[in-house]
């Protein structure tokens, strides 16, 4: 019985999403080596060419990685569409964009001009046909809807952080663009459009989904749904010209993001506990923190005469950091303790509409993610997240943050292969089962 | 009078409801107000799959000549969930939280993708062939009375 043209979505196979997912952690795994043996010099300044290789290993080889796979399911999931060619896109962009986030890290740490062409030239492509891909049916295809809405405005934020990217690197191997002021102005702006209108977006697009499916909670507000997207990006783009007005003003529009995300959470009818909410949790007090470090006086940081015990370090360091290790990295975690196991269950349970007897050899969902090693690892990522503050404020600690880091990494990665090792196993009997 | 999409989609919301406080119940280990909830929700399952079975399939695959389309694929979905609503229904004879719950995060998550491919294309689909679609979902009101 041939099911193609009766099934709804068009879910791309398995490993093609996975590879994404499993490479992720081993990029952090890598970055807490590079913390290990780069020693306290990594964290006196942004621009020290190593900490430039760990914050791209973090944004590129973790939330970037994660973020493409998740998109290859989210389209057809809630778009109802895929990618065309899923296993071509997937497998070229995966690779070359790997080999170019390793290529960059290291032409950063090495400082050598090959290195960073051959990074330009890698990243530019896989990002590019990625790209491609997507945009495709996002134009084409894809029906409107908030969530589709605000997934072309991170793509279009992606594109532009790409092309940004692109001249920076450019740049470095002596190839300048006329007209363009290559100074640390447009290193914000690359950074901005990546954590705030790439990474940042797409966690608003996915939040109006998962949060009614997975937790049973109501709607976000109307008002949000339609206008946190656009007004996101429309800001990011004033930050070019109007640098410190839409800056405060970004922090306070997440600031309200964060206050419904807490509103909708506690509206939810699902009241199970449960981790990723834990995630969304901390993601939202992260924000609204962050808007609190924002707005204090400047004389709270670096300064003798700080009112506090203690003056806090370097502003723009200590609220990146915050930004990426207490809201990006949580909210991808948290929805990787779920994505992990539905993908897994949904792949298998498809199988079996056509061979029913087979449904009783799918596990379920807390079988693929066993909840109590989901809630180890949230403690683990609040521990490094700590001791990661803690290294900002005291370099000579570095090795407990790369310490942690490991630990936390190795752990997901852990978390991973026993959930695709079951989900192979169980493909294995189903396979079996149908030629029985 | 209301429509099949917004009749349906309020079904599918209140079963989530007794889906959700029997589940939170479990997490309580308060196994009778679970096994009231459950109960509550297992019927209201019963009787709005019966509907989509009995009445809707039929007619919207007799107004397009769609026997083999969505609605076929729907039907072999209430059959998976019947069968993890079995098995629901085992753990909580046996009073056996940590399966009960790993089987209703699964049966819950199963629900909402199927609701949303419902709620996005069959029922839009209905309402635009099934001409006598409000009069439909007035039978199941009167029905419901009873």
């Amino acid at each position: 019985m041939n099911m193609s043209g009766l099934s709804f979505n068009a879910l791309p196979p398995i490993d093609l999403p996975f590879r994404f997912f499993l490479s992720a952690p081993l990029f952090i795994i890598v970055c807490a080596l590079l913390v290990l043996f780069s020693g306290e010099i990594l964290w006196f300044s942004r621009w020290q060419p190593n900490m430039l290789a760990l914050m791209h290993g973090f944004t590129l080889g973790f939330l970037t990685m994660v973020m493409m796979g998740a998109l290859l399911q989210l389209l057809p999931v809630i778009g109802g569409i895929g990618i065309g060619k899923p296993r071509f896109i997937a497998t070229t962009s995966h690779a070359l964009y790997s080999a170019g986030v390793i290529t960059l890290m290291l032409s950063f740490v090495l400082a050598n001009n090959w290195l960073t062409l051959t990074a330009l030239v890698l990243l530019s492509l896989g990002l590019g046909i990625y790209l491609g891909a997507i945009i495709w049916v996002l134009i084409k295809k894809m029906s409107q809807g908030d969530s589709i809405n605000c997934f072309r405005l991170a793509i279009a934020s992606l594109t532009i952080l790409l092309l940004l990217g692109i001249l920076l690197l450019a740049n470095k191997v002596g190839v300048t663009v006329p007209f363009i002021l290559y100074d640390k102005h447009l290193t914000d702006i690359h950074a901005l459009m990546g954590l705030v209108g790439w990474a940042g977006i797409l966690i608003i697009a996915v939040s109006f989904q998962v949060l009614p499916m997975f937790h049973v909670a109501p709607n976000m507000p109307k008002y949000i749904r339609q206008y946190l997207g656009v007004c996101t990006f429309t800001l990011l783009i004033a930050y070019i010209f109007y640098t410190e007005l839409a800056l405060g003003l970004l922090f306070i529009s997440q600031g309200g993001f964060a206050l419904t995300l807490l509103y909708v959470i506690n509206q939810r009818k699902r009241k199970v506990p449960d981790t990723s909410i834990k995630y969304w949790k901390l993601s939202a007090a992260t924000l609204l923190l962050l808007n609190l470090l924002y707005f204090l006086p400047d004389s709270f940081y670096s300064s003798t005469h700080s009112p506090l015990f203690m003056a806090l370090p370097d502003k723009t360091m200590l609220l990146t950091a915050i930004f990426i290790y207490f809201y990006l990295l949580s909210v991808i975690q948290g929805m990787l303790l779920k994505i992990l196991p539905f993908l897994s269950y949904t792949h298998l349970q498809q199988r079996c509409l056509v061979d029913f007897s087979a449904m009783q050899f799918i596990p379920h969902m807390h079988e693929f993610l066993n909840k109590k090693h989901g809630i180890v690892l949230f403690y683990m990522h609040i521990m490094s997240g700590l001791s990661l503050l803690a290294v900002i404020i005291m370099p000579s600690l570095y090795f407990i943050f790369a310490l942690f880091l490991l630990l936390e990494f190795v752990w997901l990665f852990v978390l991973m292969m026993k959930c695709m090792a079951l989900y192979f196993s169980v493909n294995k009997k189903i396979n079996l089962s149908n030629t029985a | 009078m209301s429509s099949i999409p917004e009749y349906m989609t309020k079904k599918h919301r209140e079963c989530d409801e007794f889906f959700s406080e029997a589940e939170a119940a479990v997490a309580d280990k308060d196994w009778s107000l679970a096994l009231a909830k459950w109960q509550l929700f297992a019927s209201e399952l019963t009787e709005h799959l019966a509907q989509e079975e009995e009445t809707l399939f039929p007619q919207f695959e007799q107004a397009t000549g769609m026997t083999s389309g969505p609605t076929q694929v729907m039907r072999m979905e209430h059959q998976q969930m019947r069968a993890l609503v079995q098995s629901l229904d085992n753990a909580l004879a046996a009073k056996d939280k940590d399966e009960y719950l790993g089987l209703s995060e699964t049966l819950m998550v199963m629900m909402q993708q199927h609701n949303m491919k419902e709620e996005m294309m069959l029922y839009p689909m209905m309402a635009q062939h099934l001409t006598d679609g409000e009069q439909l979902i007035e039978g199941f009101k009167a029905n419901e009375a009873v």
